[in-house]
């Protein structure tokens, strides 16, 4: 073990909060979504599966190794997950904070399976460029791990096709910014796409709505 | 007379659905007890909605306001929570008749491999629309949830409000990816069976049941 009691229990708190923070900023729905944080290079902390986040206590969160993750103690059973924040975390050691989420925006672009292109300044620096869109598996297996591995290779943030995002920071206040910005770029993605093919100069909820009522309407 | 904790349930998720605008003209919240069901008066919108409002009725009424929730409970006996929501990404595809397909892998788990807009809003065709589901679309009105507690009806509100920015916003996008259906069905048994049911039985106690 190469960190601290006091390191652990502050990181405790960051997950327990990170959890809490997603819910209270709309970025998550009840209890999907998960969130890790790094104790040493090959050891983190998840949030453990299917609890609801404003129950979880800091010590609910299981200690997961990262080079084998069905190694685990000191906690409840860990989300299924866990395979896609450790290959993330083995695959790139700068990262220290990871969460996977399911807010509305992104889960959109997550739907059609689009790639967002570079939206501002601040996702350039933040995310590091287009966000692409990983290969589509079901929760838990290979083909999803190892898609989102991909799609993250010089990003800090990309879809999971179908299921949500994922994004990767220094620490988890820099993941918070990451996802803040992917959901803030996605929403005015729509907005510019819903101008274009209405040939409309203002986007309001209700072009969106009529657009779609006369294209899918009965 | 209305368990305490069950009315304090309620209105937290009254105020929930309106903090994140999913309320509207007609809107029910409504949750089992012993003796039936606790629900909103039908003249009160929920962002008026006061502890006095709230209503206690045997699983037999008649009332119009109250029959399809009436109905509900007594035909599904895992059902704790009924709402009616009007969410407005939701009343838009209610609007265009649609169905949501399984565009994302949390609604498959929670609201079903599909969200129909039912052929009318009368009661056995509602009825008949939640049947094996724990949603369904009200042609030109909202949305109609149902959950094993209030938190998952309310869930599968959200997730549903979701699922139709998805399919919605799909249409200016070039449209949706769609799950396939045997995937979508795996993980809907998945999420109902296993995942969920150590949380629910935990909120459960939590609101008051």
């Amino acid at each position: 073990m190469a960190w601290t009691k006091e390191e652990e229990l502050r990181l405790r708190k960051v997950i327990k909060d990170s959890g809490v923070n997603l819910l209270k900023e709309n970025l998550v729905q009840g209890t999907w979504g998960n969130t890790a944080v790094r104790l040493d290079e090959d050891h983190m902390l998840v949030t453990p599966t299917g609890l609801d986040y404003v129950a979880l206590q800091p010590e609910d969160m299981p200690v997961v190794q990262i080079s084998d993750t069905s190694v685990w103690s000191d906690g409840k059973k860990p989300t299924s997950e866990r395979k896609i924040h450790a290959a993330i975390m083995a695959d790139r050691p700068e990262i220290n904070a990871t969460i996977h989420s399911h807010p509305v925006w992104c889960s959109v672009l997550a739907s059609a399976r689009i790639e967002l292109p570079v939206m501002s300044d601040e996702m350039q620096k933040l995310v590091g460029g287009p966000a692409r869109v990983g290969a589509y598996g079901l929760p838990g297996t290979k083909t999803l791990k190892e898609g989102t591995v991909a799609a993250m290779k010089g990003r800090n943030a990309c879809f999971m096709a179908n299921h949500g995002v994922f994004c990767a920071g220094r620490d988890m206040d820099e993941a918070f910014e990451i996802i803040r910005i992917m959901e803030k770029s996605c929403k005015e993605y729509i907005k510019q796409c819903t101008l274009k093919i209405t040939g409309q100069l203002e986007y309001s909820d209700e072009l969106l709505f009529d657009y779609f009522v006369s294209k899918y309407g009965k | 007379m209305i368990d305490n904790k069950i009315k304090e349930t309620v209105m937290s998720y009254a105020a929930k659905i309106v903090a994140e605008r999913m309320n509207g003209k007609g809107d029910r919240i409504a949750m089992r007890t012993k003796d039936g069901f606790c629900v909103n008066e039908a003249s009160v919108q929920l962002d008026a909605l006061k502890p006095e409002d709230l209503i206690e009725l045997p699983l037999t009424t008649d009332d119009k306001d109250y029959v399809v929730i009436a109905r509900l409970f007594a035909k599904r006996p895992e059902v704790h929570a009924v709402l009616y929501t009007h969410a407005p990404f939701v009343c838009a595809v209610a609007r265009a008749k649609a169905t949501i397909p399984a565009v994302l892998d949390d609604m498959t788990q929670i609201v079903g491999l599909n969200c129909k807009t039912c052929k009318s809003a009368a009661t056995d065709d509602l009825v008949k629309g939640l049947k094996k589901r724990n949603s369904v679309l009200v042609p030109d009105g909202g949305a109609l949830t149902v959950g094993r507690t209030m938190d998952e009806a309310y869930t599968c509100a959200l997730v549903l409000d979701k699922a139709s920015h998805a399919y919605v916003c799909g249409s200016v996008l070039g449209g949706n990816k769609i799950i396939n259906c045997i995937e979508a069905k795996l993980m809907n048994i998945i999420y109902q069976k296993k995942y969920s049911k150590v949380n629910q039985e935990n909120i459960s106690k939590r609101e008051g049941e």
